[in-house]
């Protein structure tokens, strides 16, 4: 009769953590399903017609591809400094401030739309990487915990961009809406489609960026270095302050850009309070579900867009947008128990007995 | 002075005893079955290499384990302690090798952190006044007021010592206590430790040192890879013997010296260095290493070894002096430059600063080279390379690994420090710095370091080889350096080198001080 | 007579910061106790909805007529997350981040779910402000200072003191910080870490949950929507600033608290700043409290690299490391 032990192990091989962490989501997200359950509404049904109603109409799948664009934005600049162990928790505040930016640009300058257009990216970008300034040199120089720098720098993004949509940009020529002018630039539409635009191109080649950094350039294995082991890194010889700020500044501007990008989806060319539903917020979770690995974040961010999606319609069904929260943060609990459940194995006992013979 | 008297009224009932004990970590066995007992009145050494269980067998006695199958009996009752407490309340005390101490608190509060007879209501004040008061009784002194990170490693050590005897600990087990002392600190410690004997406590002494155990022990115990050779009386025995129980064999390297020759490859000229806490580490350190020769640091851990080290490669400030490979200044400048010289580093830690632990073997295996010729074009890393590259230093450092994507963290110490030795190997092409190379590692694989030490030696590399381990050194060197607090004593030939001199200048005299 | 102003002004400012910064500081307390034995936990935020909303609902649902009673259900909802959290954080060793975060989500979003439908409705019941009457009445001083609802006294003398005194003063308090600096020693003399940091982590999580039912139990008596905004993670940065100290804590919520009245008597008052009308005088320093709370996290960091280090403001140096006996 074999017997099983449990053993824990100090590191866990990176393949059983990416199948655990996965594996903790969806349990997590079927356990959501049943608490849901209880409270009486069947959402397993109603995740169901969600996905109906989003994969089985053109409307439907440009709907979660617009909502998805800002969503790996945010996505994939958290996952680039994750792969340093640097935890950006206010991808949201660099989001908004590149929207801010590009706005500033989009309505007090004009000329040809493609020349704007581009101003405004590269000021959206920069606005992004301004941001992380600050908590970088933190960071790099002084060890500061970034976790609560961005977090706080977040808060003073938001009402920036409430005092500037309520006060100094706003739109006086409409007294009802609170928010600043619209920006009248807006990116090329993508062929073939209704509402999408290049917009959607951004995040696909930005991944594939990153991609190719962390494989085949000495820069990303650098940076994965330090993530791993920050005094080897520097033993190695690797300029460890230089990197950390260099990357942080980095994703920063990625999440300035996401909110450039965001400012050509419909209804969304003005910067009011609301115009970032939580993408920060998204964009860490699914870059902790797909544990910084960029092509994981590409399929994540779909995932997750799909479940704001599906969250519009469990409006429509009586659940709050609330609930969406508390799905992420259960689906960010699964994620990280998967994690710990990654780092232990059952053993049979009667290996145990050949390991101990052969020694 | 101490003596060994031989035990002729141990009473019937052992003070510690261990039946049928074992205990696995991970897949990998500790201890198996092993028998072991502990009289009153006695000192007894606990002998044995690197991972042969000794630590794994006192920390089960010590309630910080729990064995997998066995039981443990104080005073021929049955005990299964869930934790130190309980073994505490059964009178068994250790002090750790790395100690368990509160650094930013004071003594008096680390003496009695978790200790049921404090009073609930303290303040400072009465903490000291309570502590000297303990002291007094038990003959052992440090400032209470102090705090941890404050005292000096033996100074530490003797808090933990009086921590564990405030709580009533009448069996002490100390694990590995002479691998942070000096020589008359060590001296002083054996004084302790008769003194307690004497008054009717029992220690359980852990050691992998022969003479310290020949010199202080009533009885000793042998373990080898996790198995009970053999307990005897101390009266009698011989280092050689005694080696041979510990190792299972007659292995020795056999190290052909000859003259050297070559060009001074690396020199070090005054040089003065920080430490970690701001405190002056190294006080101008004069040395120079030829090309072809092993220069051996010998000394007791911390005394300014790991600086010396760290500025060599440039990893820590200088703040003055000069450093110079083949002719180029060094000092200050940056790491990389240093490995562009060709300039190994077999660091003293390698899960600290020798690899890192999550990354897959071929990831570590290109720590020190990924930039180079071979492997990258400045921008871009030839993955397939690095895997071609891996997959050849894993055959040439003999790394057992199924597999070069295996994290490295998985591996084994001595498999970890094989890889990291063959790619320092590699590296070093004008000079190896090799700190405390064969630390934690079995026979086996502590000489295939060796080895591929010697073979860099023989290519004609500078060598300069730290190492707390006397014999070690001895074995290696062809001259020989003794570094006490930051300084460096006395450089001398292989031929002149005397144990008994470098005894007494890795505690601090000066050769003249040495009474013939 | 500017004298009279100025005292006028800063008594006023002082009578509204006060309230203001009352769940800050019992956050900033709570993050206080769990951060000593060593456990970081972000979801302040979730756990001051959760104190929040489950007083409502005891309020309104339940029919409780005394504040304390509402308080305190608040608080056990809060302690139960907290419980939760420690758990997952303690006892499976799951990333404290990860979790923390996903507390923080979690709580927003059941207390918002849960608190949908009472959007505005005031709550019936309050806490009272303390106020003997008679002669003192007309007393600015005593207004600004004295005349506050009781658990203002609670959260900003009575708990932090006791917490100064549990910490520094009594054996248990030094087995407690032990835990937090170096828990393989705590250990190796019997203090049993799990049991500890479980405990705290659940007491902090009430006390949070205590904030949150204070906010709506007086401060803000109706609920609305993401109901801490912001403050717990305020409370966070505060206990770094305060160097994990009770009464420095207490004094940095006040700064903060501050920085709020400020910007709401500027707009009350009318004041303006040359080429600021009052509005945009408002809106800048709703930004003040998290770009001060930024810059006193900087300042000990900035100090202590280009000084000497000055280790009494440490954190714990155990802090958001779990602890397993057998890692060694």
């Amino acid at each position: 009769m074999t017997a099983y032990r449990v053993e824990r192990r100090l590191e866990a091989n990176p393949r059983h953590a990416a199948l655990a962490r996965i594996y903790g989501a969806i349990i997590a997200m079927v356990v959501a399903g049943l608490l849901l359950l209880l409270t009486g509404r069947n959402a397993f049904q109603i995740f169901w017609e969600a996905l109906d109603a989003i994969f089985g109409s053109q409307r439907g799948i440009e709907g979660v591809l617009l909502r998805a664009i800002p969503i790996l934005m945010t996505a994939l600049a958290v996952a680039l400094s994750l792969r340093m162990k640097v935890w950006n928790i206010g991808s949201d505040g660099q989001f908004l401030m590149g929207a801010f930016a590009a706005v500033g640009i989009g309505i007090h300058m004009s000329g040809p739309g493609w020349l704007i257009l581009i101003v405004m990216a590269v000021a959206a970008t920069a606005a992004g990487a301004l941001w992380m300034l600050v908590p970088a040199l933190a960071r790099a120089y002084w060890d500061v915990n970034e976790i609560i720098t961005t977090l706080l720098l977040n808060f003073v993004a938001v009402q920036l961009v409430v005092w500037a949509s309520l006060s100094f940009w706003r739109d006086t020529e409409n007294a009802v809406i609170q928010s600043t002018k619209p920006v009248p630039y807006t990116l090329a539409g993508l062929p073939g489609t209704n509402s999408l635009t290049i917009a959607l191109l951004v995040p696909l080649i930005i991944a594939a960026v990153l991609w190719w950094i962390f494989r085949s350039t000495t820069t990303g294995y650098e940076i994965d270095t330090i993530g791993g082991n920050p005094r080897a890194a520097s033993f190695a010889g690797i300029r460890v302050r230089f990197r950390i700020l260099s990357v942080m500044l980095t994703t920063g501007g990625i999440a300035g850009l996401g909110g450039m990008l965001q400012l050509s989806a419909p209804g969304a060319q003005a910067l009011g309070p609301g115009f970032s539903a939580q993408f920060g917020l998204s964009g860490f979770i699914v870059a902790a579900l797909a544990g910084a690995a960029f092509g994981g974040v590409l399929v994540g961010g779909m995932f997750i867009a799909s479940m704001f999606f599906a969250g519009l319609v469990l409006q429509t069904k009586g659940l709050s947008v609330y609930i969406i929260f508390g799905i992420y943060g259960i689906i960010l609990t699964g994620v990280a128990l998967g994690e710990v459940a990654a780092r232990y194995r059952l053993v049979r006992q009667d290996i145990l007995a050949t390991e101990r013979a052969a020694a | 002075m101490v003596s060994n008297q031989s035990v002729t009224d141990s009473p019937a009932t052992p003070a510690v005893e261990a039946r049928g004990i074992s205990k696995s970590f991970g897949g990998v066995r500790a201890l198996d079955a092993v028998d072991f007992d502990v009289s009153w009145g006695e000192v007894h050494a606990l002998l044995g290499e690197n991972g042969a269980g000794k630590t794994t067998l006192c920390n089960i006695f010590a309630g910080i384990y729990r064995a997998d199958d066995g039981e443990v009996l104080v005073e021929g009752i049955a005990h299964g302690f869930r934790n130190p407490s309980q073994a505490i309340d059964s009178g068994i005390g250790m002090v750790h090798q790395h100690f368990r101490l509160v650094e930013t608190m004071t003594v008096a509060e680390n003496i009695h952190l978790g200790w049921p007879e404090t009073p609930k209501i303290i303040s400072q004040a009465k903490l000291v006044e309570r502590t000297e008061q303990f002291m007094e009784e038990i003959g052992l002194h440090v400032d209470p007021t102090a705090k941890i990170w404050q005292l000096s490693v033996g100074e530490q050590q003797r808090v933990e010592i009086l921590r564990v005897l405030a709580r009533g600990a009448r069996v002490l087990i100390l694990d590995e206590p002479t691998a942070v002392l000096t020589a008359p600190e060590a001296r002083e410690l054996f004084a302790v430790m008769r003194q307690l004997v004497d008054g009717g406590r029992t220690i359980i002494f852990i050691s992998h040192k022969l003479n310290e155990v020949l010199e202080v022990s009533d009885r000793i115990t042998v373990l080898r890879n996790g198995i009970h050779e053999i307990t005897r009386e101390t009266a009698g025995a011989t280092a050689v013997e005694l080696a041979r129980l510990m190792t299972g064999e007659e292995t020795h390297l056999d190290v052909v010296h000859r003259e050297i020759d070559g060009a001074i490859v690396l020199e070090v000229n005054s040089v003065t260095a920080l430490n970690d806490r701001g405190v002056e580490a190294l006080h101008g350190i004069d040395l120079n290493v030829r090309a072809g020769e092993i220069v051996g640091i010998a000394g007791v851990s911390g005394n300014g070894q790991t600086e010396l080290a760290e500025v060599i490669c440039a990893v820590r400030r200088v703040e003055s002096g000069t450093i110079s490979i083949d002719g180029e200044q060094i000092a200050n400048r940056s790491a990389r430059k240093v490995i562009d010289l060709g300039v190994g580093h077999i660091s003293e830690d390698r899960i600290a600063t020798g690899m890192v632990a999550s990354a897959p073997v071929t990831d570590n295996a290109i720590l020190h080279n990924y930039w180079g010729d071979e492997l990258s074009d400045g921008l871009t890393l030839d993955r397939q390379g690095v895997v071609t590259f891996a997959k050849k230093l894993v055959e040439t450092a003999r790394v057992q690994t199924r597999s070069v994507f295996t994290t490295a963290g998985q591996m084994s110490g001595g498999n970890q420090q094989r890889l990291v030795a063959g790619r320092e190997a590699l590296v070093a092409r004008t000079a190896l710095i090799a700190s405390h190379p064969t630390r934690g590692l079995d026979v086996l694989a502590a000489q295939e370091v060796q080895t591929s030490i010697l073979e860099r030696r023989d290519a004609g590399c500078a060598i300069l080889f730290i190492s707390d381990d006397l014999d070690e050194v001895l074995l290696m060197s062809d001259r020989i350096a003794v570094m006490y607090e930051g300084q460096i004593m006395e450089v001398f030939n292989r031929r002149e080198a005397d144990r008994e001199r470098m005894g007494l200048l890795m505690g601090g005299h000066a050769v003249e001080e040495a009474t013939p | 007579m500017m004298l009279a102003l100025i005292e006028n002004a800063f008594l006023s400012l002082a009578g509204s910061a006060i309230p203001a910064s009352t769940v800050v500081v019992l956050a900033a307390t709570g993050v206080l106790l769990n951060e000593r034995v060593g456990v970081m936990n972000l979801g302040q935020e979730g756990l001051i909805g959760i104190g929040a909303v489950y007083s409502v609902i005891a309020v309104s649902s339940w029919s409780v007529g005394s504040p304390w009673i509402a308080m305190l259900v608040g608080m056990i909802a809060a302690a139960v997350a907290g419980l939760v959290f420690a758990l997952f954080v303690v006892v499976f060793k799951a990333s404290q981040v990860l979790v923390g975060l996903a507390l923080a989500l979690g709580g927003i979003g059941l207390s918002n779910q849960l608190g949908t439908n009472r959007n505005g409705t005031p709550i019936q019941v309050q806490f009272q402000e303390v106020n003997p009457g008679g002669k003192f009445d007309d007393n600015d001083f005593f207004e600004a200072f004295l005349f506050h609802e009781p658990p203002v006294y609670l959260a900003y003398i009575v708990i932090p003191a006791f917490l100064w005194f549990l910490l520094f003063r009594t054996r248990h308090g030094m087995n407690m910080r032990a835990v937090g600096e170096n828990p393989a020693a705590a250990d190796a003399v019997g203090v049993r870490v799990t049991w500890s940091r479980l405990g705290y982590t659940v007491l902090g999580a009430a006390l949070a949950g205590a904030g949150g039912a204070y906010m709506v139990l007086s401060f803000t008596p109706t609920w609305s929507p993401d109901i801490a905004r912001g403050r717990g993670w305020v409370a966070l940065a505060v206990v770094i600033f305060a160097g994990w100290r009770p009464f420095r804590a207490v004094a940095g919520a006040l700064l903060y608290g501050g920085m709020i009245s400020l910007g709401v008597t500027a707009q009350a008052r009318g004041w303006d700043l040359p080429s600021l009308e009052a509005r945009d005088l408002a809106f800048f320093l709703s930004m003040l409290p998290f770009l001060v709370t930024l810059i006193a996290i900087l300042i000990p960091a900035g100090a202590a690299k280009i000084g000497r280090r000055v280790r009494s403001t440490a954190a714990p140096a155990a802090l958001a490391t779990p602890y397993s006996r057998e890692d060694r």
